[in-house]
């Protein structure tokens, strides 16, 4: 009867996992939305301004038919152009809703299985699996792992490889290419949705120019010209021409630090960033010269892009496998004993897929498995050597490995193990 | 559910930049139609532009309108979403055991890509993350990840041998092929032959199901590649096989071997035969795969389903359960991934039972190494901590029987 129990499905509280798996095209569709709306507003505004110009033109009797027809076909590029703009972003609007529609009905046959032990379980489980994968690829970085993996498994629509695209290449971007462009075009595009997260990712970008600049500033190595730079102005060296531009730019973006910063000695200390050379030991400077910044940058960047899509901040597969791990862990696992119910010495048992090389290291460090009663076989007995086993299960593999009657040997040591008198085998009691 | 779909149907069918599109067509098509009366006739410049105002108007307003429209559906489903995964938080991810070694999680995912038999998504997997290598993050349970990353790092650095195993696998893939597809026993059998001690000596049957099939195969009139041959044929073949290649079974398989020859007689009408169980056996093919699978994943030290599979969906089980304790920890303070134990009790289906569970009856805890199960002489099994504090040294009586013992008597056992 417990058992009847534990493999039931209870569908609503088994969706926990999927949450963003239905929010991510939201996000998607509404950034889409947002797209259509600033190409909408701004392409109206100029219409509407072309238009009342021409009638003002036209009515003051100033503009010929030649002025009206040009006016009017400027007009009409415009509003051309808005729609073949506009059918570009419906096709991928639809294209996403068509995901969502997809994934809803994945969902939707959950509700359809009673039991857990439902064929029709384990096959949408593999599917899960295959989705959850291909997001933790993503989120890694592992971009083409993760476009073939979806396509292999046919779940192109369960999951956003093509959201992750531009994503992963600006991470990239800063965390080998050391640059912010394609970082600060994304937070361009983003602008008031960051503002809403109070993000200050694109204000630690702006920081990184000008440290870049100021880098180029003093370095005396660096710059383009090291013979000529003694003699200029006998300033050891420095490039005046970047550390002005530096100071233009920290005045430009960096004097306000975002609302949601909490350093506020930022831009003091980015600012007695001049007075040090790139090489320089003295902290903070040191720190802000170092090149790990690009990484942290790139971490940054990965976490912003998370939160605005309302993604978990770890991979859903950390979140599914620790729990996993735990449920199915027990104290034998990592013992030094061989486990006599569970081990790949013979074909009485299958191998605990915690014992199994994939998970064994990982499993390491969560906890076991609370189990208030004893799991044992029926009608367990004991071996001289201490081993218990099913009584069934005993017979059974001596029967198959031909032991002689009235003798049996232990699974675990094989056909070339020692062998017993079967009265040397008790029975054993387990509460 | 049935409220996202509607939601979602109206978003397809009704509610997307198609109503923009349309509007904007309109305008379009107001703009067309005044250019043409104005290239028409030149003096209906002044009259023609002026009369487009409000109309063009009008059109342009509702492109707006329109997208108003479409952002108001769009909120509505937002809210229908929130709605149906109000009360299902995501659990905290402050305490991740597992951010600190990715590359033991990519480890897992390579060989579960090559056990699944996805060679080629595993190679550019493993190429990526060679080049890549992931950063290990701290937790609470490993602060500094990067003291352990000379034996973490298998994949990265090449340690891991996805060569071997992707042949394994290929081998297995290439033998289950054969066997599912086109029933061809040949390869299965080499492969258990050149095994047959290992597999003899772990108690398994499989060779000798997989010629007990090829008997079985011959004798119903198929060759080798399983096309049908002359039926009168197939029990003499069968019992040439038999002949050849049941010598070595004879003495173990005496009586599985006596019944097969005894079906020779039968020949003619084995279906009314009390042999008919072993030649009309639809699920036979499936359930050598099966034993075939287990025992090659064994004789690998795998299980024989994928260890990130019944984890993962462990977890998924396991998850509601886990949050109720973390909500209800948090309060106390505690975190679950650090304890030793989980809190409270899983529970999962009998089909994730592996190893068996001793809890001590009178302890109340699970057995572990240092503290290991250990049994009376009177045969009762208790943990050794309640053994030393049941005994303290001297003579004391079984708290389930009234058997007394010393505590050396009490013997360790395994499970």
């Amino acid at each position: 009867m417990a058992n009847l129990a534990s493999a039931k499905l209870d569908a609503e509280s088994h969706l926990l996992l999927d949450q963003t798996l239905l929010q991510m095209p939201l996000q998607l569709a509404r950034r889409n939305l947002k797209t259509a709306q600033r190409y909408v507003e701004r392409d109206i505004a100029s219409v509407t301004k072309d238009l009342k110009a021409a009638v003002a033109a036209a009515t003051k009797g100033s503009a010929t038919q030649a002025d009206a027809l040009k006016a009017l076909d400027k007009m009409i590029a415009t509003m051309k152009g808005l729609e073949k703009k506009l059918v570009t972003l419906q096709e991928e609007e639809m294209k996403i809703h068509r995901s969502s529609k997809a994934r809803i009905e994945h969902l939707e046959e959950l509700y359809g299985m009673q039991s857990l032990m439902d064929v029709k379980y384990d096959g949408w489980s593999r599917t899960r699996l295959s989705r959850l994968l291909v997001d933790y690829l993503l989120r890694s970085g592992y971009a083409e792992s993760a476009a073939l993996l979806a396509k292999e498994k046919g779940i192109e629509e369960l999951v956003d490889v093509d959201a992750f695209e531009l994503c992963v290449k600006i991470e990239k971007s800063l965390r080998e290419g050391h640059k912010v462009q394609e970082a600060l075009n994304w937070c361009q595009d983003n602008k008031t949705a960051l503002k809403k997260i109070d993000s200050d990712l694109e204000y630690q970008l702006r920081l990184q120019q000008f440290i870049e600049l100021v880098r180029a500033g003093t370095s005396k190595d660096g710059g383009d010209d090291v013979v000529h730079d003694a003699d200029e102005d006998g300033d050891q060296g420095y490039d005046t021409a970047k550390l002005l531009q530096a100071r233009e730019h920290a005045k430009k973006y960096l004097l306000t630090p975002p609302a949601g910063s909490t350093d506020i000695g930022l831009v003091g200390r980015a600012a007695g960033l001049m007075a040090f050379d790139s090489d320089t030991e003295v902290e903070p400077y040191k720190t802000l010269y170092s090149q790990s910044r690009w990484s942290d940058l790139a971490a940054l960047f990965l976490h912003t892009h998370n939160s605005l899509y309302s993604l978990p901040g770890r991979p859903l597969l950390h979140i599914a496998l620790s729990a996993g791990l735990s449920a199915l862990k027990t104290p034998a696992c990592h013992s030094i004993y061989t486990s006599v119910s569970s081990n790949s010495a013979s074909s009485t048992t299958t191998v605990c897929p915690i014992c199994s090389t994939e998970l064994n290291e990982l499993a390491v460090n969560v906890p076991y498995a609370h189990h208030s009663k004893s799991i044992v076989e029926n009608d367990p007995v004991v071996l001289p050597n201490g081993r218990i086993y099913g009584r069934e299960r005993l017979k059974k593999f001596n029967e198959k490995v031909g032991t002689e009657k009235g003798w049996v040997r232990d699974p675990i040591a094989g056909v070339s193990g020692k062998r017993w008198r079967e009265e040397e085998v008790r029975k054993v009691f387990i509460s | 559910m049935d409220a996202l779909k509607d939601e979602v149907e109206l978003l397809l069918k009704n509610d997307n930049l198609g109503r923009t599109i349309k509007d904007v067509r309109n305008t379009l098509d107001l703009l067309i139609n005044a250019r043409n009366k104005v290239a028409a006739d030149p003096q209906a410049a002044p009259m023609g532009l002026a009369k487009l105002q409000t109309p063009a108007k009008q059109t342009l307003d509702s492109v707006h309108e329109s997208l108003k429209k479409i952002n108001g559906r769009a909120n509505k489903y937002s809210k229908a979403l929130d709605k149906k995964f109000k009360d299902k938080p995501l659990p905290g991810t402050e305490n991740d055991a597992l951010s600190s070694h990715p590359s033991l999680i990519n480890r897992a995912i390579a060989m579960h890509l090559l056990r699944e038999g996805q060679f080629s998504v595993a190679s550019t997997f493993i190429e990526e993350a060679k080049a890549h290598p992931p950063h290990p993050e701290p937790t609470a349970g490993t602060p500094n990840p990067y003291l352990q990353e000379a034996h973490d790092n298998e994949v990265a650095n090449g340690a891991f041998d996805s060569k071997k195993l992707q042949e394994d696998f290929a081998e297995m893939y290439h033998i289950l092929h054969e066997l599912r597809e086109n029933r061809n026993l040949e390869p299965a059998i080499i492969w258990a032959r050149d095994r047959s001690d290992l597999l003899e000596s772990r108690g398994s049957n499989l060779e000798f199901e997989l010629c007990r099939l090829h008997f079985v195969c011959l004798f119903v009139g198929q060759d080798e590649y399983g096309y049908p041959t002359d039926s009168t044929e197939g029990p003499m073949r069968a019992w040439e096989y038999a002949r050849r290649e049941f010598v070595p079974f004879s003495r173990r398989y005496a009586r599985e071997v006596q019944q097969l020859m005894g079906a020779l007689a039968y020949y003619e009408n084995v279906a009314d035969s009390p042999y008919r169980m072993y030649f009309f056996n639809d699920s036979a093919w499936e359930e050598v795969a099966t034993s075939f699978t287990r025992e090659f994943c064994s004789l690998l030290g795998l299980s024989a389903d994928s260890p990130l599979y019944i984890a993962v969906t462990a977890g998924a089980i396991a998850l509601p359960a886990l949050l109720k304790m973390q909500n209800l920890m948090s309060l106390t303070r505690a975190e679950w991934t650090t304890q030793h134990e989980l809190a409270v009790e899983i529970p999962l289906p009998p089909s994730f039972h592996f190893h068996s569970i001793f809890v001590c009856p009178v302890a109340k805890e699970q057995c572990t190494d240092q503290n290991p199960p250990m049994m009376m002489p009177c045969g009762h099994v208790v943990c050794k901590e309640t053994l030393d504090k049941l005994s303290k040294g001297s003579k004391f009586k079984c708290p389930y029987c009234p058997g007394e013992s010393l505590p050396k008597e009490a013997k360790k056992v395994f499970l």
